[in-house]
Protein backbone atom coordinates (compact mmCIF):
# COMPACT_ATOMS: atom_id res chain seq x y z
CA UNK A 1 0.00 0.00 0.00
CA UNK A 2 1.94 3.06 -1.41
CA UNK A 3 0.54 6.95 -0.56
CA UNK A 4 1.61 7.20 -4.13
CA UNK A 5 -1.14 4.86 -5.69
CA UNK A 6 -3.97 4.91 -3.58
CA UNK A 7 -6.07 8.46 -2.32
CA UNK A 8 -8.30 9.05 0.15
CA UNK A 9 -11.74 9.02 -0.98
CA UNK A 10 -13.08 12.25 -1.32
CA UNK A 11 -16.64 12.16 -0.21
CA UNK A 12 -17.98 14.60 -2.79
CA UNK A 13 -16.95 12.23 -4.95
CA UNK A 14 -19.65 9.42 -3.08
CA UNK A 15 -22.49 11.89 -3.41
CA UNK A 16 -22.61 11.56 -7.39
CA UNK A 17 -23.75 7.48 -6.22
CA UNK A 18 -27.17 7.38 -6.74
CA UNK A 19 -29.12 5.72 -4.58
CA UNK A 20 -30.90 3.31 -6.99
CA UNK A 21 -27.64 1.69 -7.55
CA UNK A 22 -26.63 1.03 -3.81
CA UNK A 23 -30.48 0.08 -3.44
CA UNK A 24 -29.90 -2.64 -6.18
CA UNK A 25 -26.59 -3.66 -4.94
CA UNK A 26 -28.29 -4.26 -1.18
CA UNK A 27 -30.80 -6.44 -3.18
CA UNK A 28 -27.45 -8.53 -5.11
CA UNK A 29 -26.41 -9.14 -1.90
CA UNK A 30 -29.32 -10.95 -0.77
CA UNK A 31 -30.03 -12.41 -4.16
CA UNK A 32 -26.60 -13.75 -4.35
CA UNK A 33 -26.74 -16.13 -1.30
CA UNK A 34 -29.01 -17.72 -3.47
CA UNK A 35 -26.64 -18.69 -6.23
CA UNK A 36 -24.02 -19.80 -3.58
CA UNK A 37 -26.12 -22.53 -2.63
CA UNK A 38 -27.48 -23.62 -5.88
CA UNK A 39 -28.23 -26.92 -4.21
CA UNK A 40 -31.66 -25.86 -2.51
CA UNK A 41 -33.12 -24.57 -5.84
CA UNK A 42 -32.54 -28.02 -7.10
CA UNK A 43 -33.86 -29.51 -3.80
CA UNK A 44 -36.86 -27.44 -3.77
CA UNK A 45 -37.71 -27.79 -7.36
CA UNK A 46 -37.37 -31.81 -6.68
CA UNK A 47 -39.23 -31.32 -3.93
CA UNK A 48 -42.46 -29.75 -6.16
CA UNK A 49 -42.20 -31.72 -8.62
CA UNK A 50 -42.79 -34.87 -5.88
CA UNK A 51 -45.23 -33.10 -4.64
CA UNK A 52 -46.85 -32.23 -7.79
CA UNK A 53 -46.78 -35.83 -9.56
CA UNK A 54 -47.47 -37.92 -6.30
CA UNK A 55 -49.29 -36.01 -4.15
CA UNK A 56 -51.13 -33.70 -6.38
CA UNK A 57 -52.05 -36.24 -9.42
CA UNK A 58 -53.05 -38.67 -6.65
CA UNK A 59 -55.34 -36.36 -4.84
CA UNK A 60 -56.60 -34.76 -8.11
CA UNK A 61 -58.30 -38.17 -8.75
CA UNK A 62 -59.72 -38.44 -5.85
CA UNK A 63 -61.44 -35.44 -6.33
CA UNK A 64 -64.48 -35.57 -8.29
CA UNK A 65 -66.76 -32.29 -7.22
CA UNK A 66 -64.16 -30.03 -8.49
CA UNK A 67 -63.40 -29.91 -12.23
CA UNK A 68 -59.21 -29.97 -12.67
CA UNK A 69 -58.32 -29.93 -9.49
CA UNK A 70 -55.10 -30.91 -10.33
CA UNK A 71 -54.99 -27.34 -12.12
CA UNK A 72 -55.94 -25.94 -9.95
CA UNK A 73 -53.30 -27.49 -7.12
CA UNK A 74 -50.39 -26.95 -9.24
CA UNK A 75 -51.02 -22.76 -9.46
CA UNK A 76 -51.64 -22.55 -6.06
CA UNK A 77 -48.42 -24.73 -4.96
CA UNK A 78 -46.20 -22.04 -6.72
CA UNK A 79 -47.98 -19.50 -5.29
CA UNK A 80 -47.64 -20.65 -1.89
CA UNK A 81 -43.97 -21.78 -2.49
CA UNK A 82 -42.93 -17.88 -3.46
CA UNK A 83 -45.27 -16.94 -0.30
CA UNK A 84 -42.75 -19.48 2.03
CA UNK A 85 -39.68 -18.80 0.23
CA UNK A 86 -39.98 -15.11 0.70
CA UNK A 87 -40.28 -14.99 4.40
CA UNK A 88 -36.73 -16.58 4.45
CA UNK A 89 -35.52 -12.51 4.52
CA UNK A 90 -36.98 -11.95 8.53
CA UNK A 91 -34.70 -15.06 9.45
CA UNK A 92 -31.67 -13.45 7.76
CA UNK A 93 -31.96 -10.12 9.22
CA UNK A 94 -32.61 -12.09 12.66
CA UNK A 95 -29.68 -13.23 12.39
CA UNK A 96 -27.42 -10.52 11.06
CA UNK A 97 -29.06 -8.40 13.68
CA UNK A 98 -27.45 -11.53 16.20
CA UNK A 99 -23.99 -11.78 14.62
CA UNK A 100 -23.80 -8.25 14.62
CA UNK A 101 -23.28 -7.72 10.77
CA UNK A 102 -26.44 -5.62 10.97
CA UNK A 103 -24.06 -2.90 12.27
CA UNK A 104 -21.86 -3.34 9.54
CA UNK A 105 -24.69 -2.50 6.87
CA UNK A 106 -26.25 0.30 8.89
CA UNK A 107 -22.66 1.86 8.57
CA UNK A 108 -22.61 2.07 4.49
CA UNK A 109 -23.88 5.29 2.91
CA UNK A 110 -27.04 4.02 1.91
CA UNK A 111 -30.48 5.81 3.34
CA UNK A 112 -32.52 3.76 5.90
CA UNK A 113 -35.31 3.41 4.00
CA UNK A 114 -33.60 2.57 0.72
CA UNK A 115 -31.71 0.41 2.77
CA UNK A 116 -35.17 -1.36 3.96
CA UNK A 117 -36.69 -1.27 0.48
CA UNK A 118 -33.26 -2.86 -1.00
CA UNK A 119 -33.39 -6.04 1.30
CA UNK A 120 -37.75 -6.34 0.47
CA UNK A 121 -36.12 -6.45 -2.99
CA UNK A 122 -33.84 -8.54 -2.57
CA UNK A 123 -35.57 -11.21 -0.71
CA UNK A 124 -38.85 -10.91 -2.82
CA UNK A 125 -36.56 -11.33 -6.21
CA UNK A 126 -34.70 -14.41 -4.33
CA UNK A 127 -37.81 -15.87 -3.77
CA UNK A 128 -39.16 -15.35 -7.49
CA UNK A 129 -35.73 -17.09 -8.43
CA UNK A 130 -36.33 -20.25 -6.22
CA UNK A 131 -39.83 -20.97 -7.84
CA UNK A 132 -39.51 -19.89 -11.27
CA UNK A 133 -38.29 -23.25 -12.30
CA UNK A 134 -41.42 -24.49 -10.66
CA UNK A 135 -43.77 -22.18 -12.51
CA UNK A 136 -42.15 -23.13 -15.87
CA UNK A 137 -42.57 -26.56 -14.86
CA UNK A 138 -46.49 -26.15 -14.05
CA UNK A 139 -46.75 -23.84 -17.70
CA UNK A 140 -45.80 -26.25 -19.70
CA UNK A 141 -47.66 -29.06 -18.21
CA UNK A 142 -51.23 -26.84 -17.93
CA UNK A 143 -50.26 -25.44 -21.57
CA UNK A 144 -50.23 -22.10 -20.17
CA UNK A 145 -48.66 -20.14 -23.25
CA UNK A 146 -50.63 -16.74 -23.51
CA UNK A 147 -47.43 -14.24 -23.18
CA UNK A 148 -49.82 -11.76 -21.01
CA UNK A 149 -51.52 -14.27 -19.27
CA UNK A 150 -48.29 -15.62 -18.18
CA UNK A 151 -46.56 -12.32 -17.43
CA UNK A 152 -50.06 -11.25 -15.10
CA UNK A 153 -49.16 -14.12 -13.56
CA UNK A 154 -45.31 -13.46 -12.47
CA UNK A 155 -46.48 -10.20 -11.45
CA UNK A 156 -48.72 -11.81 -9.18
CA UNK A 157 -46.23 -13.67 -7.67
CA UNK A 158 -43.63 -10.75 -7.35
CA UNK A 159 -46.13 -8.86 -5.70
CA UNK A 160 -46.84 -11.65 -2.91
CA UNK A 161 -43.20 -12.19 -2.51
CA UNK A 162 -43.00 -8.49 -2.26
CA UNK A 163 -45.94 -8.09 0.31
CA UNK A 164 -44.34 -11.31 2.41
CA UNK A 165 -40.81 -10.21 2.40
CA UNK A 166 -42.40 -7.06 4.07
CA UNK A 167 -44.05 -9.12 6.70
CA UNK A 168 -41.17 -10.85 7.53
CA UNK A 169 -38.92 -7.97 8.27
CA UNK A 170 -42.12 -6.38 10.32
CA UNK A 171 -41.96 -9.61 12.52
CA UNK A 172 -37.85 -9.47 12.09
CA UNK A 173 -37.74 -6.18 13.55
CA UNK A 174 -40.66 -6.51 16.14
CA UNK A 175 -39.66 -9.82 17.89
CA UNK A 176 -36.79 -9.40 20.29
CA UNK A 177 -36.21 -13.07 21.63
CA UNK A 178 -35.09 -15.90 19.14
CA UNK A 179 -37.19 -18.57 20.08
CA UNK A 180 -40.17 -16.64 20.23
CA UNK A 181 -39.30 -15.05 16.36
CA UNK A 182 -38.91 -18.85 15.43
CA UNK A 183 -42.30 -19.63 16.71
CA UNK A 184 -44.29 -16.71 15.47
CA UNK A 185 -42.67 -16.49 12.17
CA UNK A 186 -43.43 -20.53 11.10
CA UNK A 187 -47.00 -19.58 12.63
CA UNK A 188 -47.35 -17.00 10.64
CA UNK A 189 -46.30 -18.73 7.56
CA UNK A 190 -48.41 -21.39 8.03
CA UNK A 191 -51.60 -19.19 8.68
CA UNK A 192 -50.68 -17.15 5.78
CA UNK A 193 -50.36 -19.80 3.16
CA UNK A 194 -52.36 -22.82 4.33
CA UNK A 195 -55.39 -20.45 5.47
CA UNK A 196 -55.76 -19.39 1.96
CA UNK A 197 -57.39 -20.97 -1.31
CA UNK A 198 -54.04 -21.19 -2.65
CA UNK A 199 -54.00 -25.33 -2.77
CA UNK A 200 -58.20 -25.95 -1.54
CA UNK A 201 -61.29 -24.29 -3.12
CA UNK A 202 -63.01 -22.04 -0.51
CA UNK A 203 -65.92 -24.26 -0.18
CA UNK A 204 -63.78 -27.44 0.41
CA UNK A 205 -62.89 -25.31 3.71
CA UNK A 206 -63.75 -25.86 6.74
CA UNK A 207 -65.82 -23.04 8.58
CA UNK A 208 -63.69 -21.73 10.86
CA UNK A 209 -60.87 -21.35 8.29
CA UNK A 210 -63.46 -20.26 5.45
CA UNK A 211 -63.82 -16.57 7.71
CA UNK A 212 -60.33 -15.21 6.98
CA UNK A 213 -59.38 -17.03 3.72
CA UNK A 214 -60.69 -14.74 1.61
CA UNK A 215 -58.75 -11.84 3.46
CA UNK A 216 -55.27 -13.99 3.09
CA UNK A 217 -52.61 -12.25 0.57
CA UNK A 218 -51.90 -15.59 -0.61
CA UNK A 219 -55.65 -15.84 -1.78
CA UNK A 220 -55.29 -12.82 -3.71
CA UNK A 221 -52.50 -14.36 -5.39
CA UNK A 222 -53.44 -17.60 -6.06
CA UNK A 223 -56.83 -16.12 -7.41
CA UNK A 224 -55.34 -13.59 -9.44
CA UNK A 225 -52.69 -15.93 -10.98
CA UNK A 226 -55.04 -18.80 -11.83
CA UNK A 227 -57.62 -16.15 -13.09
CA UNK A 228 -54.69 -14.41 -15.53
CA UNK A 229 -53.35 -18.42 -16.55
CA UNK A 230 -56.73 -19.88 -17.16
CA UNK A 231 -57.43 -16.62 -19.61
CA UNK A 232 -60.30 -15.29 -17.18
CA UNK A 233 -58.77 -12.33 -17.46
CA UNK A 234 -57.83 -9.55 -14.60
CA UNK A 235 -58.68 -10.00 -11.22
CA UNK A 236 -59.10 -6.33 -9.89
CA UNK A 237 -59.91 -7.14 -6.63
CA UNK A 238 -56.94 -9.84 -5.81
CA UNK A 239 -54.40 -7.15 -7.26
CA UNK A 240 -55.86 -4.48 -5.51
CA UNK A 241 -55.48 -6.92 -2.21
CA UNK A 242 -52.22 -7.72 -3.13
CA UNK A 243 -50.72 -3.82 -3.68
CA UNK A 244 -52.72 -3.14 -0.67
CA UNK A 245 -51.05 -6.08 1.44
CA UNK A 246 -47.16 -4.66 0.16
CA UNK A 247 -47.67 -1.52 0.75
CA UNK A 248 -49.14 -1.81 4.27
CA UNK A 249 -46.35 -4.35 5.23
CA UNK A 250 -43.68 -2.45 3.27
CA UNK A 251 -44.19 0.45 5.23
CA UNK A 252 -44.78 -1.23 8.47
CA UNK A 253 -41.63 -3.27 7.95
CA UNK A 254 -39.54 0.09 6.85
CA UNK A 255 -41.02 1.90 10.17
CA UNK A 256 -40.71 -0.59 12.76
CA UNK A 257 -37.10 -1.48 11.23
CA UNK A 258 -36.03 2.12 11.40
CA UNK A 259 -37.08 2.82 14.33
CA UNK A 260 -35.11 -0.33 16.28
CA UNK A 261 -31.85 0.96 14.06
CA UNK A 262 -32.30 4.47 15.28
CA UNK A 263 -33.00 3.07 18.87
CA UNK A 264 -29.81 0.90 18.85
CA UNK A 265 -31.64 -1.87 20.60
CA UNK A 266 -29.83 -4.28 18.41
CA UNK A 267 -26.74 -3.20 21.01
CA UNK B 1 -12.87 17.83 12.35
CA UNK B 2 -14.91 15.85 14.54
CA UNK B 3 -16.65 17.43 17.76
CA UNK B 4 -18.29 15.49 20.66
CA UNK B 5 -20.22 18.05 22.82
CA UNK B 6 -21.90 16.35 25.79
CA UNK B 7 -22.43 13.39 24.05
CA UNK B 8 -24.76 10.40 25.61
CA UNK B 9 -26.33 6.96 24.89
CA UNK B 10 -28.71 5.47 27.22
CA UNK B 11 -29.68 1.69 26.68
CA UNK B 12 -32.02 1.75 29.12
CA UNK B 13 -31.11 2.44 32.47
CA UNK B 14 -27.28 1.96 31.54
CA UNK B 15 -25.44 5.28 30.46
CA UNK B 16 -23.10 3.74 28.16
CA UNK B 17 -21.82 7.26 27.17
CA UNK B 18 -22.38 10.12 29.27
CA UNK B 19 -21.87 13.99 28.73
CA UNK B 20 -18.84 13.02 26.46
CA UNK B 21 -17.46 16.12 24.93
CA UNK B 22 -14.23 15.42 23.06
CA UNK B 23 -12.35 17.38 19.53
CA UNK B 24 -10.95 15.04 17.02
CA UNK B 25 -9.01 17.21 14.87
CA UNK B 26 -8.10 16.43 10.78
CA UNK B 27 -5.49 13.97 9.61
CA UNK B 28 -4.83 12.96 13.37
CA UNK B 29 -4.65 8.98 14.76
CA UNK B 30 -6.56 9.77 17.90
CA UNK B 31 -6.39 6.64 19.90
CA UNK B 32 -9.51 6.01 22.15
CA UNK B 33 -7.91 3.93 25.25
CA UNK B 34 -10.31 2.17 27.99
CA UNK B 35 -11.52 -1.12 29.84
CA UNK B 36 -14.07 -3.63 27.69
CA UNK B 37 -17.04 -1.70 28.50
CA UNK B 38 -15.36 1.49 28.99
CA UNK B 39 -18.10 2.70 26.19
CA UNK B 40 -15.32 3.42 22.88
CA UNK B 41 -17.38 1.35 20.42
CA UNK B 42 -20.64 2.95 21.28
CA UNK B 43 -19.08 6.21 20.85
CA UNK B 44 -17.72 5.17 17.14
CA UNK B 45 -21.31 3.51 16.32
CA UNK B 46 -22.57 6.84 17.60
CA UNK B 47 -20.45 9.10 15.10
CA UNK B 48 -20.88 6.57 12.52
CA UNK B 49 -24.57 6.82 12.66
CA UNK B 50 -25.77 3.18 14.04
CA UNK B 51 -26.53 4.51 17.35
CA UNK B 52 -28.11 7.85 17.41
CA UNK B 53 -26.94 9.91 20.10
CA UNK B 54 -29.87 10.43 23.10
CA UNK B 55 -28.39 13.42 24.18
CA UNK B 56 -25.63 16.02 23.29
CA UNK B 57 -24.71 16.31 19.81
CA UNK B 58 -21.73 15.03 17.48
CA UNK B 59 -20.51 16.59 14.31
CA UNK B 60 -18.47 15.32 11.73
CA UNK B 61 -16.27 17.95 9.53
CA UNK B 62 -19.34 20.21 10.83
CA UNK B 63 -22.33 17.91 9.22
CA UNK B 64 -24.52 17.14 12.39
CA UNK B 65 -24.42 13.13 12.45
CA UNK B 66 -28.55 13.16 13.42
CA UNK B 67 -29.00 15.85 10.82
CA UNK B 68 -27.28 14.88 7.92
CA UNK B 69 -26.48 10.77 8.80
CA UNK B 70 -26.01 9.31 4.76
CA UNK B 71 -23.39 12.61 4.37
CA UNK B 72 -21.68 11.31 7.90
CA UNK B 73 -21.26 7.73 6.49
CA UNK B 74 -20.05 8.96 2.81
CA UNK B 75 -17.27 10.13 4.97
CA UNK B 76 -16.64 7.53 7.50
CA UNK B 77 -15.84 3.58 7.19
CA UNK B 78 -15.46 1.11 10.34
CA UNK B 79 -13.91 -1.83 10.59
CA UNK B 80 -15.36 -3.60 13.70
CA UNK B 81 -13.14 -5.21 16.86
CA UNK B 82 -15.19 -8.42 15.74
CA UNK B 83 -15.35 -9.14 11.93
CA UNK B 84 -18.38 -8.31 10.54
CA UNK B 85 -17.78 -10.27 7.14
CA UNK B 86 -20.56 -12.48 5.23
CA UNK B 87 -19.47 -15.79 6.21
CA UNK B 88 -19.91 -17.06 2.97
CA UNK B 89 -18.02 -15.02 0.98
CA UNK B 90 -13.98 -15.01 0.53
CA UNK B 91 -11.89 -12.40 1.05
CA UNK B 92 -11.81 -10.80 -1.96
CA UNK B 93 -15.37 -10.43 -2.57
CA UNK B 94 -16.02 -8.83 1.03
CA UNK B 95 -13.65 -5.98 0.12
CA UNK B 96 -15.23 -5.99 -3.11
CA UNK B 97 -18.76 -5.75 -2.37
CA UNK B 98 -17.57 -3.04 0.26
CA UNK B 99 -16.15 -1.02 -2.34
CA UNK B 100 -19.05 -0.98 -4.05
CA UNK B 101 -21.22 0.10 -2.00
CA UNK B 102 -18.60 2.68 0.01
CA UNK B 103 -17.15 4.04 -3.22
CA UNK B 104 -17.27 5.13 -7.18
CA UNK B 105 -14.46 2.87 -7.79
CA UNK B 106 -15.15 1.33 -11.25
CA UNK B 107 -14.83 -2.64 -11.85
CA UNK B 108 -10.46 -2.45 -12.60
CA UNK B 109 -10.29 -0.11 -10.43
CA UNK B 110 -11.76 -2.04 -7.05
CA UNK B 111 -9.77 -5.02 -7.85
CA UNK B 112 -6.56 -3.80 -8.31
CA UNK B 113 -7.42 -1.84 -4.95
CA UNK B 114 -8.32 -4.89 -3.55
CA UNK B 115 -5.46 -6.91 -4.76
CA UNK B 116 -3.04 -4.69 -3.47
CA UNK B 117 -4.17 -4.52 0.34
CA UNK B 118 -4.98 -8.60 0.38
CA UNK B 119 -1.35 -8.97 -0.95
CA UNK B 120 -0.37 -6.46 1.11
CA UNK B 121 -1.86 -8.38 3.85
CA UNK B 122 -0.66 -11.32 2.96
CA UNK B 123 -4.21 -12.88 2.33
CA UNK B 124 -4.06 -13.19 -1.55
CA UNK B 125 -3.76 -17.23 -1.94
CA UNK B 126 -6.49 -17.08 0.09
CA UNK B 127 -8.68 -14.36 -0.78
CA UNK B 128 -11.30 -17.00 -2.17
CA UNK B 129 -11.20 -18.92 1.12
CA UNK B 130 -14.66 -18.11 2.64
CA UNK B 131 -14.35 -16.41 5.68
CA UNK B 132 -16.21 -18.21 7.94
CA UNK B 133 -13.27 -21.29 7.37
CA UNK B 134 -10.68 -18.80 8.27
CA UNK B 135 -8.99 -18.40 11.41
CA UNK B 136 -9.25 -15.52 13.82
CA UNK B 137 -6.23 -13.20 12.40
CA UNK B 138 -7.46 -13.73 9.10
CA UNK B 139 -10.61 -12.48 9.44
CA UNK B 140 -9.31 -9.92 11.63
CA UNK B 141 -6.85 -8.43 8.74
CA UNK B 142 -10.51 -8.62 6.36
CA UNK B 143 -12.03 -6.58 8.50
CA UNK B 144 -8.85 -4.30 8.49
CA UNK B 145 -8.56 -4.39 4.89
CA UNK B 146 -12.93 -3.29 4.47
CA UNK B 147 -11.42 0.26 5.59
CA UNK B 148 -7.57 0.42 4.07
CA UNK B 149 -9.07 -0.52 0.78
CA UNK B 150 -11.77 2.02 0.87
CA UNK B 151 -9.56 5.12 2.14
CA UNK B 152 -12.17 6.94 3.52
CA UNK B 153 -11.96 10.49 4.88
CA UNK B 154 -12.18 9.07 8.76
CA UNK B 155 -11.00 5.65 9.17
CA UNK B 156 -11.86 4.13 12.37
CA UNK B 157 -10.41 1.03 13.66
CA UNK B 158 -11.49 -1.00 16.85
CA UNK B 159 -8.87 -3.34 18.39
CA UNK B 160 -7.46 -3.54 14.82
CA UNK B 161 -4.68 -5.93 16.02
CA UNK B 162 -6.91 -8.23 18.00
CA UNK B 163 -5.60 -11.85 17.26
CA UNK B 164 -3.51 -10.52 14.97
CA UNK B 165 0.59 -11.92 15.96
CA UNK B 166 3.84 -9.48 16.30
CA UNK B 167 4.84 -8.87 12.47
CA UNK B 168 1.30 -8.30 11.33
CA UNK B 169 0.59 -6.03 13.88
CA UNK B 170 3.35 -3.53 13.22
CA UNK B 171 2.13 -4.23 9.47
CA UNK B 172 -0.94 -3.03 10.43
CA UNK B 173 0.25 0.31 12.72
CA UNK B 174 1.95 0.82 9.22
CA UNK B 175 -0.55 0.49 7.25
CA UNK B 176 -2.66 2.81 9.86
CA UNK B 177 -0.14 5.43 9.75
CA UNK B 178 -0.34 5.63 5.30
CA UNK B 179 -3.86 5.96 5.71
CA UNK B 180 -3.24 8.95 7.93
CA UNK B 181 -0.43 10.22 6.01
CA UNK B 182 -2.59 10.32 3.04
CA UNK B 183 -5.08 12.64 4.68
CA UNK B 184 -7.42 10.16 6.91
CA UNK B 185 -8.33 11.24 10.33
CA UNK B 186 -7.74 7.94 12.23
CA UNK B 187 -9.42 6.94 15.65
CA UNK B 188 -8.25 3.72 17.08
CA UNK B 189 -10.43 2.19 19.93
CA UNK B 190 -7.68 0.16 22.01
CA UNK B 191 -7.34 -1.29 25.32
CA UNK B 192 -3.82 -2.43 24.82
CA UNK B 193 -1.55 0.36 25.98
CA UNK B 194 1.35 -0.42 23.36
CA UNK B 195 -0.50 0.18 20.75
CA UNK B 196 -1.97 3.04 22.03
CA UNK B 197 0.86 5.02 22.69
CA UNK B 198 2.91 3.97 19.54
CA UNK B 199 0.12 4.25 17.11
CA UNK B 200 -1.15 7.50 18.15
CA UNK B 201 -0.69 11.27 17.65
CA UNK B 202 -3.04 11.89 20.78
CA UNK B 203 -4.52 9.64 23.34
CA UNK B 204 -8.10 9.83 24.89
CA UNK B 205 -8.70 7.85 28.16
CA UNK B 206 -12.55 6.67 27.98
CA UNK B 207 -13.46 4.92 31.52
CA UNK B 208 -17.27 4.37 32.49
CA UNK B 209 -18.41 6.58 29.48
CA UNK B 210 -16.65 9.22 30.09
CA UNK B 211 -13.75 11.27 28.48
CA UNK B 212 -11.04 11.12 31.53
CA UNK B 213 -8.06 12.62 29.47
CA UNK B 214 -7.12 13.66 26.12
CA UNK B 215 -3.40 14.63 25.02
CA UNK B 216 -0.18 13.43 23.60
CA UNK B 217 0.95 10.25 25.07
CA UNK B 218 4.30 12.30 26.20
CA UNK B 219 1.95 15.05 27.68
CA UNK B 220 -0.08 12.22 29.47
CA UNK B 221 2.95 10.97 30.95
CA UNK B 222 4.44 13.67 31.91
CA UNK B 223 1.39 15.41 33.42
CA UNK B 224 1.22 12.10 35.53
CA UNK B 225 2.89 13.11 38.88
CA UNK B 226 6.59 13.25 37.78
CA UNK B 227 8.40 11.04 35.73
CA UNK B 228 9.30 8.17 37.40
CA UNK B 229 7.22 5.13 39.22
CA UNK B 230 8.15 3.29 41.85
CA UNK B 231 6.49 -0.28 42.51
CA UNK B 232 7.25 -1.89 45.76
CA UNK B 233 5.01 -5.29 46.30
CA UNK B 234 4.78 -6.02 49.92
CA UNK B 235 3.96 -8.60 51.70
CA UNK B 236 0.96 -10.42 52.27
CA UNK B 237 -1.09 -8.35 54.02
CA UNK B 238 0.94 -5.78 55.07
CA UNK B 239 -0.16 -2.05 54.64
CA UNK B 240 1.89 0.51 53.37
CA UNK B 241 2.26 4.08 55.59
CA UNK B 242 1.44 6.53 52.73
CA UNK B 243 1.96 9.39 55.26
CA UNK B 244 5.55 8.46 56.01
CA UNK B 245 6.16 8.81 51.85
CA UNK B 246 4.33 11.89 50.93
CA UNK B 247 6.71 13.96 53.57
CA UNK B 248 9.26 13.62 50.81
CA UNK B 249 8.64 16.20 48.23
CA UNK B 250 9.66 14.31 45.54
CA UNK B 251 6.69 11.89 46.14
CA UNK B 252 3.79 13.26 44.04
CA UNK B 253 1.20 10.66 45.22
CA UNK B 254 1.19 7.25 46.44
CA UNK B 255 -1.60 4.08 45.51
CA UNK B 256 -1.95 0.93 46.72
CA UNK B 257 -3.89 -2.17 45.30
CA UNK B 258 -3.68 -5.09 47.68
CA UNK B 259 0.04 -5.43 48.15
CA UNK B 260 1.15 -3.58 45.58
CA UNK B 261 1.98 -0.05 46.13
CA UNK B 262 2.61 2.75 43.75
CA UNK B 263 5.07 5.23 43.99
CA UNK B 264 5.11 8.39 41.70
CA UNK B 265 8.15 10.55 41.58
CA UNK B 266 10.00 13.82 40.51
CA UNK B 267 13.40 12.71 40.18
CA UNK B 268 13.33 11.26 42.91
CA UNK B 269 15.52 8.06 41.80
CA UNK B 270 18.12 8.68 44.67
CA UNK B 271 14.90 8.46 46.82
CA UNK B 272 15.01 4.76 46.19
CA UNK B 273 17.45 3.90 49.38
CA UNK B 274 15.11 5.89 51.10
CA UNK B 275 11.82 5.26 50.86
CA UNK B 276 12.94 1.57 51.22
CA UNK B 277 14.70 2.31 54.61
CA UNK B 278 11.82 3.96 56.04
CA UNK B 279 9.45 1.06 54.88
CA UNK B 280 11.78 -1.50 56.55
CA UNK B 281 11.98 0.52 59.87
CA UNK B 282 8.45 0.59 59.97
CA UNK B 283 8.13 -3.09 59.98
CA UNK B 284 6.71 -3.14 56.59
CA UNK B 285 8.15 -6.36 54.27
CA UNK B 286 9.59 -5.39 51.11
CA UNK B 287 9.23 -8.53 48.31
CA UNK B 288 10.23 -6.58 45.68
CA UNK B 289 10.98 -2.89 44.27
CA UNK B 290 11.14 -1.83 40.77
CA UNK B 291 11.70 1.41 39.36
CA UNK B 292 10.67 2.78 36.08
CA UNK B 293 9.48 5.47 33.26
CA UNK B 294 5.53 6.57 33.67
CA UNK B 295 3.46 4.66 31.41
CA UNK B 296 0.33 4.84 29.74
CA UNK B 297 -0.43 2.70 32.26
CA UNK B 298 0.21 4.36 35.08
CA UNK B 299 -1.55 7.40 33.23
CA UNK B 300 -4.62 5.03 33.41
CA UNK B 301 -4.07 4.02 36.68
CA UNK B 302 -3.38 7.68 37.97
CA UNK B 303 -6.74 9.05 36.56
CA UNK B 304 -8.91 6.26 36.87
CA UNK B 305 -7.86 4.47 40.12
CA UNK B 306 -7.36 1.22 38.58
CA UNK B 307 -5.62 -0.75 36.01
CA UNK B 308 -7.01 -1.28 32.50
CA UNK B 309 -7.73 -5.24 32.35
Amino acid sequence: MSSSTIQVTDSSELSAQTTSRLVLQMARRDIATLFRTPWIIISRSLAFIIQLFVFAYLISGLVISYPDYFRYYAVGAVVSTVASISFIIGYDIFEEAEEGLLDYLLTLPIPRREFIIGRALGGAVRAMIYTIPMFVIVAVLENFANPLSLIGAVLDLFLIAFGVTGLSITVAVSVRSANRFDVVLALLELAVTRASTALYPLNFLPAYVKVFAPFSPVTFAADSARAALTGLGLDVLGLVGLLAFVAIFLGLGATFYFRRLEGGVYA
Amino acid sequence: MIGFDKAGKRFGTLDAVKEFSMTIKDEEILGLLGPNGAGKTTLMLMMGTVYRPTSGKISVNGLDVVQHPNDVRKMIGIAFQDPRVDGILGAFDVLNWHLKMTTNLDKAERETRVEKVLKAVDLWEARNKRTWLMSGGMRKKVEDCKVLAQRPKIAVFDEPTAFLDVPSRLLMWKMIRELRDEGSTVIVATNMMDEAERLSDRVAIVNLGRLVAIDTPEQLKSKTKGGEVLELTLGDGQECPTDLLTQFSEVQDVTQESNKVTIYLSGGRLLLPKIVETLTNRGVKIDSVHLKEVTLEDVFLNYTGHRLE
